[in-house]
């Protein structure tokens, strides 16, 4: 059997393992969501000030939340089946929609954070780990643990003070400049230039934790056996670094990344609220007080079939960065 | 007032409307942006009274009337009014040459329309500021004839484009109001139309170029912006992002900074309207706050100026009634600051317990309680906090329960499992819309939220509050409410802490924002920048 057909074959059984995780992941939050109190109809008639019980009655009945959990269940099983998110009643829009609108502003700030963030952890990583209890290595140390350690809400904030107010050189949130709708280029320039301090913000707190695992994966990695081999060969350090040792650190680093790829979806709530940034997390948060439960159970499915999608993708990476492990 | 003065003070305002014409400094075009905070769930002014929705839809819908800072009637798609000698038929006459947004007229059956099928069946409060009225005549296209079972004084004040939109007839007949597209595409007569809503992010109105108010609206194009931070809206403001955040939406210790600085203002206009109320409500069903004694003992620890100064950065005033002194103008007000005490009286509070027979224990607790608190924000864990002290003095044990809306919602209005509640209502211009809905024994309604969750059950009082709807006469109508106001103090089945005063923070280049009662509420058709 060729490479090509084994790997196929690989995804094709992980895929179908992943249909009852996947099932699983839907029950399990369907019934964790039912456990708080009050339902969409109650927030609706909440914040609409005055509503008869009549009225919320016929609301429920509308929503389909009068039926039995079970019979709940089962309808939005099926609906799942066709690809059928649902319909959010607070939104008054169908499920799919508003994920899909959400998608783009959260992917952008996503991959440009993860690029950030795991781009300079290896770089920071790597000089501190080569640099080896020099003032480099302390300084980077230093300046990981107070990045990792500092509240994100409060990093976003302080650079919202002295890159918006005080410098001016960016805005200070949202993703556009509503003033002004731009079009085309200017559309895009106007976007990046709201996308650095959400980007920054988020990626500091990863970047932290790139740089340890990073360097730490360094300094096991020169201790192997291997290296010593290289070095008795009369390979040259750098080649031993960059070819030998790099690549093999890199290992935890990528398994680290697919872990997070999953997690910022919903993890980056705080940068999205503080820099009123339209992405899913903030729809997942805000649909969470609003108890609108088909929008919530919508996108943590997208959130479980990310994930499963980026651990697969990561299992592939890493046969491709060390060929002694085996896909299949 | 009687119903003949009120309707020449119409004819005179009327007059004034018509010589107030735009000056000569405004300057046209331009982009507003607004906070609207939090997104609103639709546009359905129709439906919802919900605070954000009242922060966009007023500007897309008119209503009959709008309303000075005075509280004076301003005609709006109503040019006129009367209303006869009985008080039973009021005939409005209705502004010609109105169009949609999607260019169809505006006429009575509109109004009709809006009144009867959509505000009296399914708006939260048209039931009641429609009660009376049992059917609406349309001799013409720009008469509408309203016939009242009985007079009901308080609807002239219910006629605001947020409190009774008027809504289109061609768009809505044969549809479920509550399943219709004009939620999130409303086309209304008013000064913007809706063009588009980038679910969180913004909501974009564009000048009505067929206003009826000639000239107007000066701005081009009007951004509501949805920002979940506190800070990072005070953030924006700053940075001239946007330029008017209003109940709010800049917490007030950040308001008074931005005071302090040249370029921003705080205001606490427009809000007479709404008239909110911060206060208690009681479970006055079980112990401990059955008994009335502990109820205005608790009234009495509490320092309402305390409260003020330093939760709220001074902005309320305490309140000495069930009624809010703004109800002074239509003479309705009467103070009782012998129960709602500006300062704390402890030993008055005491005395009261221990004739009540509500002794300590040998900790020296007399009861205790768990104070839920309405989940709008900090401010009110704060008051919470205070509370739980205050109240310490007096032997009473309080424990603070913070939880999120809908849980909350249903625990004080659905399930009713709870001690006491610290909470706001607004009281709006008539105490028939905002006040009634508190203690008639018609409004223990198990489920329905922001009414009698006290369970308070008076006869006397629920004749007096039925005469008090009906009255036309103000000077006894005044004795109605004085009496009303007395029964409470005296039962107190709701503590009122102070009226609340929003603030409104908006950038100096922005002029005439609250030329409207409604504030926030109104239509933004004067408003325009100065740059």
């Amino acid at each position: 059997m060729s490479h090509f057909t084994r790997r196929l074959r690989y995804v094709g059984k992980r895929l179908l393992q992943a249909i009852p995780i996947v099932l699983a992941i839907i029950i399990l939050n369907f019934f964790l969501l039912q456990l708080a109190e009050g339902d969409a109809v109650d927030v609706l008639a909440g914040e609409a000030g005055s509503a008869t019980p009549e009225y919320m009655a016929e609301l429920r009945a509308k929503f389909g939340l009068d039926k039995p959990l079970p019979v709940q269940l089962a309808i939005y099983l099926k609906n799942v089946m066709v690809l059928d998110l649902g319909y959010s009643f607070r939104h008054d829009m169908p499920v799919s929609q508003l994920i899909v609108d959400r998608l783009m502003p959260t992917v952008l700030l996503m991959v440009s954070t993860i690029t950030l963030a795991v781009g300079f952890g290896i770089v920071l990583g790597l000089v501190a780990a080569m640099g080896l209890n020099t003032w480099r290595d302390t300084a980077i140390s230093i300046f990981a643990l107070i990045t990792y350690a500092t509240p994100l809400f409060w990093v976003g904030l302080m650079l919202i003070v002295v890159f918006s107010l005080n410098l001016g050189w960016f805005p200070t949130s949202g993703m556009e400049n509503f003033a002004m709708f731009y079009e085309g280029w200017d559309r895009v320039w106007d976007i990046a230039r709201h996308l650095v301090l959400p980007t920054i913000t988020l990626s500091l707190f990863y970047l932290a934790l790139y740089t340890r695992l990073m360097r730490a994966s360094m300094l096991e990695q020169s201790g192997q056996d291997y290296v010593t081999t290289a070095r008795a060969k009369g390979v040259t350090e750098n080649r031993i670094m960059f070819v030998h040792v790099l690549r093999n650190a890199l290992l935890p680093v990528v398994t680290m990344a697919g872990v997070q790829v999953g997690a910022l979806i919903g993890g980056s709530v705080i940068v999205e609220s503080v820099f009123a940034w339209p992405g899913l997390g903030m729809l997942a948060f805000e649909a969470l007080f609003a108890r609108d439960l088909n929008l919530l159970l919508g996108i943590f499915l997208l959130s479980a079939l990310l994930v499963v999608a980026v651990n697969l993708v990561v299992d592939i990476v890493y046969s491709t960065l060390d060929p002694r492990i085996e896909v299949g | 007032m009687s119903f003949r003065s009120l309707a020449t003070a119409t004819v005179c305002a009327i007059a004034l409307a018509m010589t107030a014409a735009p000056a000569d400094a405004q300057k046209a075009g331009g982009t507003m942006v607004y906070i609207v905070q939090p997104e609103p769930p639709s546009m359905a002014s129709f439906l919802s009274t919900s605070g954000p929705i009242g922060l966009v839809a007023p500007k897309i819908y008119d209503g009959l009337f709008d309303y000075d800072n005075d509280l004076n009637i301003v005609p709006a798609l109503a040019e006129s009014y009367e209303v006869s000698e009985d008080g039973k038929t009021v005939t409005f006459n209705l502004r010609e040459g109105v169009t949609w947004h999607d260019g169809e007229p505006f006429t009575s059956a509109d109004v009709q329309y809006s009144v009867m099928e959509v505000l009296k069946k399914v708006h939260p409060r048209g039931p009641n500021s429609f009660l009376e009225v049992t059917s609406i005549d349309t001799p013409d296209d720009y008469t509408a004839v309203f016939n009242l079972a009985n007079p009901a004084p308080y609807m002239l004040r219910a006629l605001s484009g947020y409190e009774s939109p008027m809504v289109p007839r061609h768009l809505l007949e044969g549809t479920d109001p509550r399943n219709s597209d004009l939620a999130t595409n409303p086309v209304g007569t008013g000064a913007y139309k809706f063009v588009e809503w980038r679910k969180g992010q913004y909501i974009r109105l564009d000048k009505n170029e067929n206003y009826w108010k000639p000239g107007l609206p000066y701005l081009d194009t009007i951004v509501g912006r949805f920002i979940p931070d506190a800070s990072t809206r005070t953030a924006a403001m700053e940075n001239g992002e946007v330029m008017y955040g209003a109940y709010g939406a800049i917490p007030n210790i950040d308001a008074v900074r931005l005071r302090d600085m040249d370029e921003f203002s705080v205001t606490t206009d427009g809000y007479s309207m709404i008239n909110p109320m911060a206060l208690i409500e009681f479970d006055t069903t079980e112990p401990p706050f059955d008994n009335p004694a502990i109820r205005e003992a608790v009234s009495l620890a509490i320092d309402r100026e305390f409260l003020i100064e330093n939760i709220w950065f001074g902005y309320g005033e305490p309140a000495t009634s069930a009624l809010s002194s703004n109800f002074d103008a239509t003479g309705l007000y009467k103070p009782q600051p012998s129960v709602y005490t500006p300062n704390a009286d402890v030993e008055g509070a005491i005395a009261l317990l221990e004739e009540a027979g509500i002794t300590p224990n040998e900790d020296g607790i007399r009861a205790s309680a768990v104070v839920d608190l309405i989940p709008y924000g900090e401010d009110w864990r704060r008051a919470g906090e205070y509370l739980k002290q205050a109240l310490s003095e007096i032997g009473i044990d309080l424990e603070l329960r913070y939880e999120d809306v809908p849980t909350w919602l249903n625990r004080v209005y659905a399930d009713y499992d709870f001690d006491m509640t610290v909470n706001y209502f607004y009281q709006l211009p008539d105490p028939v819309l905002g006040v009634h809905r508190h203690y008639g024994t018609d409004q223990i309604r198990q489920g329905t939220h922001f009414v009698n969750s006290s369970r308070y059950s008076n006869p006397e009082l629920d004749a007096l509050l039925a005469a008090g709807a009906q009255e036309p006469d103000a000077e006894k109508r005044a004795e109605i409410y004085g009496e009303v106001q007395d029964i409470l103090a005296e039962d107190m089945p709701v503590a009122n802490l102070f009226e609340m005063e929003f603030l409104t923070v908006y950038n100096e280049k922005l002029k005439d924002h609250a030329t409207s009662a409604l504030g926030a509420y109104g239509p933004f058709d004067q408003v325009w920048i100065d740059d």
